[in-house]
Order: C-alpha cells, then sequence, then structure tokens
C-alpha cells in the first residue's frame, strides 16, 4: 500500500545538499566521462557478427591445420588492472593473456563450452529472447558441471567480444531490493513504484528500465537483508524522506550495481554505504565505490567513485561505547582480507579509510551494524542515521 | 628330414653371444651392431624325388668374428643338434676366414643338407620369425635374408628401420618394466650346469598404443606372450620339443582375470605366414559373466607380454657360457617357473596391472576429449547452419572445401580429430625423450606421474588406422609399414630406478611416424632402444 512519505524538515538536508554541490561541480571539472574501456550496448547484429568471425578464425585454422584456440584476457590478473580515481578499477588496454587450446586434455573440455555457449548466445541473439545464466546452465549441467564455470565463461566471452552481458542477452538474476522515493518504466512497459511498504526487486534489465523519477536526496546501500528490512520495519524511507534505499544481500550482484550506477548517472545524488565495521563489509563497499576484479572489465558501466562511507566506522565503535560484549574479534581470515584491502591502490588516495582500517586492525575486533541494537532497539534509525545524514557523519 | 631352420638359429645366436662377449668391455651399454646375411639355396637332388639340395650360408661382415674358432663353433652346435649334424656336409671350412677387400675377416660357414620342399618353406618362415624376434630387442642388428629356389629369389631385410612420408598416428608401443625378480633354480637344473642367479623381468605394452585410438578400441581381446633369455634373444622355438603354452598352463600367470571379470583361453591358431612376428604363447580374452563390453565390437587390443630371462654369475665365467645358459633355459623354462610361481605370478600381475592401469587411463581420457570435440563441433554446426550471414556460410564452406553443410561437419568434425591427434604425435615422443633425460632416474612415482601426464596426452585415433593387433615388422619390400602398430619406446620408469644410464627396453619394430631424416628423432628413437639384456647384465636390482 503506497502512503505519504513525510521526511524531516529542508534544514535537516543541507549538508547534504552542500555534499551533492561539491559532487556536482567535481564532475564539472572532471569533464566528460573518460573514454575507452567503457562498453557499450552492442546491437544484435554486432554481436553475431563477433560471434561469426570466432566462427570463421577457427575454421581458418583447422584448414590450416592449426588447433584453434581462444585468447582469453586475464581477468583476475592484478597486472591486468589499474586503478583510476574516477573509474576505480579497470583493465588495462593492453593486457596479458591465456589461451584456451583445442589440443590440449586439459583445455579441451573449456574450448567446447566456450563454443557451446556461444553457440547458445547465437541463438538468443538472433531470436531476441533471454536467458539467466542459470537458464544456461540447466540447459546441460552435465557438461558444465557446475554454475561457476558457467559464470566465469559468460564473462570471459562479454570481455573476449566486448560487449556488456546485456548485449549477449544474457541476464543475471538479482537478488537486490529497492525501496524508497523511485519510480521507474520497465522495458516491457511496467510501471514500478518503490515507495511501497515493502520493497522492490531490482530489474533484471536494468539497461531497459526508463523515466526514473525520483526526488531523493540520497540512496543508502545497505549491506545486509537484515539490515535493509530493519530500517524498512521502522519506516526509514519515511522519516527520512526523499531518499532511496537499496540492498545487494552481501556481495552484490550485477544488476544491483548496475541499479546504483544508473541511479547515480541519473541523478547524481549523493550515495552512501551502511556496512558491518569488518573486513567484509568494506569490502562490498569498495565493489560498489571501485568495482571488482572480476569485472574490472566492465567498470565504467558498474562503479560508482563517489560513494561515501557512512557506517558502520570502526571509529564509532568507541564514540558511541558500544559494549565490549558485542565485539567480535577479528579472525584469520578477516585479518588477512583486511591487509589485502589495505594494500589495494585505492586506498591510498582514501586516508579517512585507512585510518578507520588502521583502528579495526589494531583493535583486532569487528562489530556488526546489530551491534547498535545495544544501545536502544531503534537506535540505527532513529539517532545514528539521521544523525550521520545530518550532519556530514561520512567519509 | 630336418630343415635348416633349426641350425640357422642356433648359429644366429651363438654369433650374437660371441659379438656380445667380444664387445662386453669395449661399450657397455651401448647397442649391439651388426650386419649378417643368411642365405639358403635350394635346387632339385639329382639323387632324390621330391627333394631339394639347400646349401645355407651365413656370413656376418667386420673384424668382430675374427677371433672366433670355427671348429668350437661346430663342436658346440653338435652338442646340442647332433641328429642334424651328422648329416650335415660343411663346405670349406677355411671359407670361414677369407679376407675381404678392406683386409678385415668377415665370417662365413657355408653347410648343406636335403630337406624336403614343404619343410624348406616352413623353416624360412621359422627363420623369419626368429629375426623378427631378434630385431625386437637388437635394433641395430640387421639380418640379411634370402631364399633361393631353383633360381627363384627372395630377400627380405630384417632390421632396418624405415621412414614414412605420412603423419600417421603413434605406431609405437610403450611398454611398462616391472620389478625383475630372482628365480629358483630346481636342484636338477644346477646339477646340468646352471650356476649363478636368474632373474626374470616382465615388460607390458598394449598394442596399438592405447593413446591413439579408433572408437573400438576400448577391450582386451588378446594376450601375447614372448619369451627371451639372455643377450635378449628369444628362448623358445616355436617347433621345440617343450610346448610353449605348457609354461603358461595357470592363465592366472599374468593377471587376476577375476578382477577384471576376463577369461583366457589358448589361443592355438598362429601362423607362421602372416607375416607378424608370432608370440611365444598367445590366448584370447573373453569377457566374464556380466559384462558384454568386452565382447562388443569387432576389434581390441592386445596385451603383450615381454618376459626377460637373464643370467647372472657373480664371478667371471667362460665365454659362450650365455649359450649353454640359453640352451638350458630352452630346455628347462617350464620347470624353473613353477619353481618360482608365486614371485613370477607377483611380478607379471603388477606389471600387467600397471599397463591396464594406464589403458584404462587413456580411455577415460580419450572418452573425454572425444566428448569435447563432440561439442564443439555440435556447437560450430548450430551456428554455421543458423545463420542468415550467406557471406559467412560460403567462406566456412569454402574455407573447409565442402560442397555443403553435411560435407562441412563431416569434414570439421575429421580436422579437429586430426590436429588433437597430431598435438599427441609431439607428446607421445616427447614424453619419451622427458622419461629418458638422465635428470630424470628418479623414484618410479615420478615417471609414473609423466606417464599419467603422458597417457591424458592422448589425441583421437582415425579411422584409417590399420586394425592388425599382432607386431608387424616392416621389412622391406614385404609389407607395408602403414599398417606398423608396435614398437618403440619404453618407460624406463623401473629402468630409471635402477641404474644411472638412461635405458630403455628392447622393444621396436617401426619408429613414430614423424617423417623422413628428423635426426633427432632418430636420436631419441636410438637412445630408446637399448639392449635390456646388458642393462640387466650389470647386475640385479634392489
Amino acid at each position: 500500500m503506497a502512503f505519504t512519505p513525510r521526511g524531516p524538515e529542508a534544514s535537516f538536508f543541507e549538508v547534504l545538499d552542500q555534499h551533492r554541490a561539491s559532487l556536482l561541480a567535481a564532475l564539472k571539472r572532471g569533464g566528460e566521462e573518460p573514454t575507452g574501456g567503457g562498453m557499450c550496448l552492442a546491437s544484435s547484429s554486432e554481436v553475431l557478427s563477433s560471434i561469426e568471425k570466432i566462427i570463421q578464425d577457427i575454421v581458418t585454422s583447422l584448414a590450416r591445420n592449426e588447433a584453434p584456440a581462444f585468447t582469453i584476457d586475464n581477468r583476475s590478473s592484478w597486472e591486468n588492472i589499474k586503478f583510476e580515481d574516477s573509474v576505480g578499477l579497470h583493465m588495462v588496454s593492453h593486457c596479458t593473456t591465456r589461451k584456451i587450446k583445442s589440443d590440449s586434455p586439459k583445455s579441451v573440455k573449456n574450448f567446447a563450452i566456450i563454443l557451446k555457449i556461444l553457440s547458445m548466445i547465437y541463438k538468443l541473439v538472433q531470436s531476441n529472447t533471454y536467458a539467466t545464466k542459470r537458464d544456461i546452465y540447466y540447459t546441460d549441467s552435465q557438461l558444465f558441471g557446475n554454475q561457476t564455470v558457467v559464470d566465469n565463461i559468460i564473462n570471459d566471452i562479454s570481455c573476449m567480444l566486448k560487449v556488456p552481458r546485456r548485449s549477449l542477452h544474457i541476464l543475471s538474476t538479482s537478488k537486490g531490493l529497492i525501496a524508497g522515493d523511485l519510480k521507474y518504466l520497465e522495458e516491457d512497459g511496467t510501471k514500478v513504484n518503490c515507495t511501497r511498504a515493502t520493497a522492490v526487486a531490482v530489474p533484471s534489465n536494468i539497461q531497459g528500465i526508463q523515466n526514473l523519477i525520483t526526488d531523493a536526496k540520497f540512496l543508502l546501500i545497505v549491506e545486509k537483508d537484515a539490515t535493509f528490512q530493519r530500517l524498512l520495519d521502522d519506516n526509514f524511507c519515511n522519516k527520512m524522506s526523499p531518499c532511496i534505499m537499496v540492498t545487494g544481500k552481501g556481495v552484490p550482484d550485477l544488476n544491483t550495481r548496475l541499479l546504483v550506477k544508473k541511479l547515480w548517472d541519473t541523478f547524481h545524488i549523493p550515495v552512501f554505504t551502511l556496512v558491518d565495521a569488518d573486513p567484509h563489509g568494506i569490502e562490498i563497499m569498495c565493489i560498489y565505490k571501485y568495482g571488482s576484479m572480476a569485472m574490472s572489465f566492465e567498470a565504467h558501466n558498474l562503479t560508482v567513485p563517489a560513494i561515501r562511507w557512512l557506517g558502520l566506522l570502526p571509529s564509532d565503535i568507541k564514540r558511541l561505547n558500544i559494549p565490549k560484549g558485542t565485539l567480535i574479534p577479528l579472525t584469520k581470515r578477516d585479518q588477512m582480507k583486511l591487509d589485502s584491502i589495505l594494500k589495494r591502490p585505492y586506498i591510498t588516495c582514501q586516508p579517512f579509510w585507512r585510518k578507520e582500517m588502521e583502528i579495526m586492525a589494531d583493535s583486532k575486533m569487528k562489530a556488526e551494524i546489530q551491534a547498535l541494537t545495544f544501545l536502544s532497539s531503534d537506535y540505527l534509525s532513529r539517532v545514528y542515521l539521521p544523525n550521520k545524514l545530518k550532519f556530514g557523519g561520512w567519509i | 628330414m630336418e630343415g635348416p631352420a633349426v641350425a640357422v638359429c642356433e648359429i644366429l645366436k651363438y654369433l650374437i653371444i660371441y659379438q656380445r662377449c667380444e664387445t662386453a668391455g669395449v661399450s657397455k651399454g651401448a647397442l649391439l651392431e651388426g650386419q649378417l646375411v643368411i642365405s639358403i639355396e635350394a635346387l632339385n637332388s639329382k639323387h632324390q624325388a621330391n627333394t631339394l639340395h639347400c646349401v645355407t650360408t651365413i656370413a656376418a661382415a667386420g673384424s668382430i668374428y675374427g677371433g672366433l674358432v670355427l671348429k668350437k663353433l661346430l663342436k658346440d652346435m653338435q652338442s646340442i643338434l647332433p641328429g642334424f649334424f651328422a648329416n650335415l656336409n660343411w663346405t670349406s671350412e677355411e671359407a670361414g676366414h677369407s679376407q675381404d677387400a678392406s683386409g678385415l675377416r668377415p665370417f662365413q660357414m657355408i653347410f648343406e643338407a636335403d630337406v624336403k620342399p614343404r619343410t624348406l618353406m616352413t623353416d624360412s618362415l621359422v627363420i623369419k620369425n626368429f629375426l623378427r624376434k631378434i630385431i625386437t630387442v637388437l635394433p641395430k642388428i640387421r639380418f640379411n635374408f634370402s631364399v633361393k629356389v631353383n633360381g627363384i629369389l627372395s630377400v627380405e631385410i630384417f632390421g632396418t628401420p624405415k621412414f614414412d612420408t605420412t603423419e600417421l598416428p603413434c605406431s609405437r608401443i610403450h611398454p611398462v618394466l616391472g620389478h625383475p625378480v630372482m628365480l629358483f633354480i630346481p636342484d636338477d637344473v644346477v646339477g646340468m650346469g646352471l650356476l649363478g642367479e636368474l632373474t626374470l623381468t616382465p615388460a607390458v605394452a598394449l598394442c596399438p598404443c592405447p593413446k591413439v585410438f579408433s572408437n573400438q578400441l576400448n577391450r582386451i581381446s588378446s594376450i601375447s606372450i614372448f619369451l627371451y633369455g639372455p643377450s635378449g634373444l628369444p628362448l623358445i622355438f616355436p617347433n621345440s620339443e617343450q610346448p610353449t603354452t605348457a609354461v603358461f598352463k595357470d592363465a592366472s600367470y599374468f593377471i587376476d582375470w577375476k578382477k577384471y571379470r576376463l577369461s583366457m583361453v589358448p589361443n592355438l591358431d598362429l601362423s607362421l605366414d602372416s607375416g607378424s612376428v608370432l608370440p611365444d604363447v598367445s590366448y584370447q580374452v573373453e569377457s566374464g559373466e556380466g559384462d558384454q563390453s568386452q565382447n562388443m565390437g569387432p576389434q581390441g587390443q592386445t596385451v603383450l607380454l615381454f618376459l626377460f630371462v637373464d643370467f647372472h654369475r657373480g664371478f667371471p665365467g667362460q665365454k659362450m657360457e650365455l649359450w649353454g645358459v640359453h640352451t638350458l633355459l630352452s630346455a628347462h623354462l617350464r620347470a624353473i617357473l613353477r619353481e618360482s610361481h608365486s614371485v613370477v605370478q607377483g611380478c607379471i600381475q603388477a606389471a600387467v596391472a600397471r599397463a591396464l592401469e594406464q589403458h584404462r587411463q587413456a580411455v577415460k581420457a580419450h572418452q573425454k576429449l572425444q566428448a569435447s570435440l563432440s561439442v564443439a563441433v555440435d556447437s560450430i554446426m548450430s551456428i554455421m547452419t543458423g545463420s542468415t550471414n550467406s557471406s559467412f556460410r560460403k567462406t566456412c564452406l569454402q574455407t573447409l572445401q565442402a560442397a555443403d553443410t553435411q560435407e562441412f561437419g563431416t569434414k570439421l568434425h575429421k580436422s579437429f580429430q586430426e590436429v588433437t591427434q597430431h598435438r599427441f604425435l609431439y607428446h607421445c615422443s616427447h614424453e619419451v625423450k622427458q622419461q629418458l633425460l638422465p635428470e630424470r632416474n628418479e623414484a618410479e612415482q615420478n615417471t609414473d606421474k609423466a606417464h599419467e601426464n603422458g597417457s591424458l596426452e592422448l589425441l583421437a585415433g582415425t579411422g584409417e588406422q590399420t586394425e592388425n593387433k599382432r607386431l608387424k615388422r616392416g621389412s622391406l619390400g614385404v609389407e607395408e609399414t602403414g599398417a606398423s602398430r608396435s614398437a618403440g619406446a619404453l618407460s624406463p620408469s623401473e629402468a630409471a630406478s635402477r641404474r644411472a644410464e638412461p635405458t630403455a627396453a628392447p622393444l621396436t619394430f617401426s619408429r613414430s611416424r614423424t617423417g623422413p631424416g628428423s635426426g633427432l628423432e632418430d636420436a631419441v628413437w636410438l637412445q630408446e632402444i637399448s639392449n635390456l639384456s646388458e642393462w640387466l647384465s650389470s647386475g640385479p636390482g634392489p
């Protein structure tokens, strides 16, 4: 049931508005979006031609009595990834590659699977139909073995053809949720209004949504579904209206990232993250902001470097006197992840983030957002977030 | 009326053992080389009807036999073939010491005998088979064998490797060496003069090479056993008094057939004139109950079991003693093996099990490859047939020179098979090269790993492969070596673990057909093939 949002007074958003102004100014100073490296949606004929070219190359190799092979960019190799403040992590133009050979028993199966998926993509594009990665897997689960194989090869094909996955007519299943002041039209004409009491699933066709309408002052990305639901229950979107909330339920899927990117590109409203004060939460935040290694080839379509860390900050733990009994010691895995994040290239341009992580490393403790409930059950939505937003408590 | 075969074979054995003794201290571990000429000239006898008067000449080039005392040779021969030599006419003993133009003293001996035509024909086949068996182990000895009957001449040369310009699938076998075991010598045999140690080393291979497949090669159809004695010489004549099958009456010698749900039936249908090397013992393999896959399909693989019996004496013995040992072994092998039944059974079964395991892995890898290639071909065909881009379709057809989509699919599949097989040819020999590197004289496991990797590095065979399972010797002017599918590379896993020099079991017929004049390939092949007995004579292993 829709309800009339009743948010705080306009003065509440002064700092937010200033922040937005500075973001817009930074955008103007930065000029246009960096060219090159970005993947544009390819037309169907372009995709079909690319696949036909690959087949022709294979046939030509065979005619020369040479074993055909695919040359695949090493997407997940740090040597092929560079960091730019305006983009985040993205692939270098001349990156190292690996060969998937047809005459090696170690790689012949992969070679065959790539061809199989290419043939399926060809059919999808030709018939203008779509399938999810899961659909692809179930067409021949015995051949593919597991979903991860399919996912990786689809990404490899996307990288190889230099087109986004959407252009391959392969959709990813969305698990994310949206709530708040947002309306849009899906490609099939469906009107979506996210101002309902319950959240809306992130659509599977982000590129196809149109007529986005919002008055939101900010977009809050929430790491966990539990926290998102808690905020919904506390009527946060109404109390902080106008705003938008999104959750990826952990590590975000492609569609959730595409949506966040689209909202930023369309409205240029401040984007904040609310994650646990632990290395995993920080990593998730970094994925939204700077991108992931695996998807670095599509970074320009996915990253929002303007994202700010709202909470839970490690420094908040001490500042708010969160009981030590609610804290959790860092595990060895946490330590390793924290060390890894600290070494990443983007942390060097985020001194405040580094400082927060060093606080965590020194204390060897982490905290979930739920730790705030020990202060009061609605402390998060009633006190913590409103104060953070009003007084600019983000880094 | 006894033919010349027995004498020829014994004399050849004698000469080869003599050569080994002469060169033992000079070139240890080197390949035994030489050229021997055997010629039989037969004319209708003037004194007897339906009888041929045969003049048999055995000659050898080089000076190695310069010290051979012909009288001693004859005396030794007479001791084992009294009946034959009683009727023999030796012509010109001095001919055995003539000089050639170079001043060297080549060896030659001539003997005559009257034989029935059928006997001569059979004996010719026996001699040929014997020569084939010798060159399996001693590839650098060449035999020139000619038979002239009433003016009609037939010549064959054995021991000459032949290259083929076409790229054929791997024509080698890849024997797996078993651990040598000591044999117990019965007292009565010891009393006859066999004073020393006898060892048995099995080598097992699958023929054809399991890494190059046709679709039918997924079962074992027969087992062929070859027996060799000291100096790498064939141990038992086919027409010996002692039936060779009796030696291995107990089929469980070879394998725990129950484990593999197979049973063995003696194959007595062995023909000398097939042109193949005749095994000493042969069995047909049939499936046991409930395993239908074994009986399906027209062809299968042959398990080749080479058993090398060698003799070691703790102190220097007389020259040519090995020849005497050979004779004793030929007569008493059954008793010796029976005395050592359990150890023989254990070592053979272990070697066979390893070879079969490699086969199983090769089959699995082959199936995996075939499945993948099938997916690849189907995917390409799906795009090709579904495309509305006529230019693309035309280009694909033209590239593979196909008239239509159906032909395109056939050629596509064939092309994939060929390129993957081509890669395997490299890898098949590459694996051997790796195994022969001195650095790789490590424990068995490392070589097993190479085997494992190699066995996975297989490629599909072609339908054009012939399916002759028998070992074939490509002798000049006799048969097409394209059909050959035996020989070559031994995995010196156990060999490497026993001594420093990289050696391989002396198994060879034709070489891997990678092209003529590939010098490196020659060198590797020759290095692979060395006299196993030479290696064994360095002493029993750990």
